[in-house]
């Protein structure tokens, strides 16, 4: 079902990474948004508010005459918070074990865009609507589709966890700053331990690009995005590209992360299956049946993604529409210039009609086999929803009646909507 | 955990329509010393449901002379709300589960933390 597929997808590329990268955030570099802080320190004395999605617990010490809690389902993340003296419980964002109108403010920042499909977005706004008394207010954040300089291209995107942002800075001649910018939300989770302040850990952006600017060098380094088709619209796709770049290209991103140095045959293991395993929600594991496959020109297949291994669903073979599902990893190269959002195997793909990728240039795509550091950065992929413009505002004016848009504005990296309660009457 | 917390939190398993209060059953609980605020007590006061809070505070063995019910003009009354501050905000439940009501599903706490999470067919 695509509940499952949903909830796998949020297991393994939300939750389990956020598990392992929960360390890297625990550090200076992470400050709170300032309009989210304002939305704290405005709330009456006395007020109860809710962090939904608390993550370190950032939010947490804001405004002493409040009583705040916080609740996420990243264990070491809710450790830390707790660590920092703040009342914090596990849960799931679908289900919050709070009861009805208890709050005067729900926070959730940088958090539904985890969610992978529009249903369960709707559904975690409406059970952080039903913790809220009438009259009280919730602020959201989310990652913008649309930076200051540049858009995805796509909306649903796995994001590569980045601990070193020096490394991640791309260097281009042609086209710097905006490449470094639309890859920032990525260097949000970077460690700098030069720094002395908190961030908001994954929608760090502009502040972070120019962070980076000023105290690091810059240097050589790829960028790596993947792109998928929405969990939403899974049911159309037809066809499947997965590619790699070479193994040179991937040891600068991940040759700083120290876990690298442990268990080599594992991660590669481990990796593998990842790949088999984000793939499989968009067709057959038979695809990728080793490494070199991966590099396989047609991997366009008709397959129903919610049964990779049974026969080919027949309603599923729309092969005139050939809308792909392209699980695609753009390559930002330093010295290219190319956009963000490009597809290495672009040639290989059987193209769906929006495709808009473009083929990068000599990033020797079909060199040799992965190492094991590429490995780990595949299983530190993060999923992301990122909206469009209105697009939230849009979520809960048409699914959420119990909410009444009060604010909705763009904030750095992200939409930003803020929203009260209201009392429904039924007739 | 706080009692101002447990006074929010309820039972969420699938079909259970009573799930609140959540019965506390503590291994380890601590006091601690946090710094009265009578203004702060007095606003909570009115967004608690205070016989969850009695229940919860008698479950821990630190009801103390808490009365069943609000006494009428509490604002004023100072040794009143030293006492609601105590149990709010200075007694902590380390470790223990919390307990539904209807299901008897138990969710535990450790290290202060309450593991609210569902498995795949409570939710």
């Amino acid at each position: 079902m695509m509940e499952e597929a949903a909830s796998q997808l949020e297991r393994d590329h939300v939750h389990s990474v956020y598990d392992k990268i929960a360390p890297y955030f625990n550090d200076s570099r992470y400050k709170a948004w300032p309009k989210v802080r304002q939305f704290l320190l405005d709330l009456p004395p006395g007020s109860i508010v809710a962090d939904i999605g608390c993550g370190n617990g950032k939010y947490l010490h804001i405004n002493k005459e409040v009583f705040k809690l916080g609740c996420d389902v990243c264990r070491p993340l809710v450790d830390f918070a707790w660590s920092q003296g703040h009342e914090v419980q596990m849960c799931d964002g679908l289900r919050l074990p709070y009861r009805d109108g208890c709050f005067d403010a729900v926070l959730s920042i940088a958090v539904i865009h985890h969610f992978s499909t529009k249903e369960r977005r709707i559904r975690a706004i409406k059970e952080m609507a039903r913790t809220l008394r009438v009259g009280g207010r919730i602020m959201i954040y989310v990652w913008a589709m649309e930076q200051k300089r540049r858009k995805f291209e796509k909306q649903d995107i796995f994001v590569p966890w980045n601990p070193n942002p020096h490394l991640s800075s791309a260097f281009n001649r042609d086209d710097t700053k905006p490449r470094r910018r639309a890859a920032a939300q990525s260097v949000s989770e970077a460690i700098d331990n030069t720094e002395n302040y908190r961030k908001v850990r994954s929608t760090s952006s502009v502040a972070d690009e120019e962070d980076v600017t000023q105290t690091v060098p810059q240097q050589r380094t790829q960028r790596l995005w993947f792109f998928s088709r929405s969990l939403d619209s899974v049911f159309d796709f037809g066809s499947l590209a997965i590619s790699w770049p070479s193994s040179r290209d991937l040891r600068h991103l991940s040759s700083a992360t120290g876990e690298n140095e442990g268990n080599k045959p594992n991660q590669r293991a481990r990796g593998r299956g990842l790949i088999k395993q984000v793939s499989s929600f968009f067709s057959p594991p038979s695809v990728i049946g080793s490494e070199e496959d991966v590099f396989d020109s047609d991997t366009d297949l008709q397959k129903d993604p919610n049964d990779p291994r049974g026969p080919s669903n027949p309603t599923n073979n729309n092969g005139k529409e050939n809308q792909g599902v392209s699980v695609s990893l753009a390559q930002e190269c330093g010295s290219l210039a190319l956009p963000d959002l490009i597809s290495l195997q672009q040639e290989n793909l059987r193209q769906s009609e929006d495709q808009s990728v473009r083929e990068p240039i000599g990033t020797g795509q079909h060199e040799g086999t992965q190492s094991p550091e590429e490995q780990v950065e595949v299983s530190c992929l993060r999923y992301y929803h990122v909206f469009r413009e209105g697009e939230l505002a849009e979520l809960i004016e048409h699914n959420v009646e119990e909410l009444h848009v009060t604010q909705n504005y763009f904030d750095h990296a992200n939409w930003c909507v803020v929203a009260e309660k209201v009392q429904l009457w039924k007739i | 955990m706080k009692l101002l917390t447990h006074n929010m939190l309820t039972s969420h398993v699938k079909g259970v329509t009573k799930g609140y209060p959540l019965l506390i059953k503590a291994t380890e609980v601590k006091v601690n010393e946090v710094d009265f605020n009578p203004k702060f007590v007095c606003r909570m006061i009115p967004k608690l449901e205070w016989s969850a809070l009695v229940q919860a505070a008698d479950q821990l063995g630190h009801r103390e002379d808490l009365p069943g019910e609000l006494v009428p003009d509490y604002e004023k009354n100072e040794d009143f709300l030293r006492k609601v501050h105590r149990v709010l905000l200075e007694v902590e439940v380390i470790e223990g589960c919390l307990q539904c009501p209807e299901s008897g599903r138990e969710f535990p706490i450790s290290r202060g933390i309450p593991n609210m999470l569902l498995n795949e067919d409570e939710a």
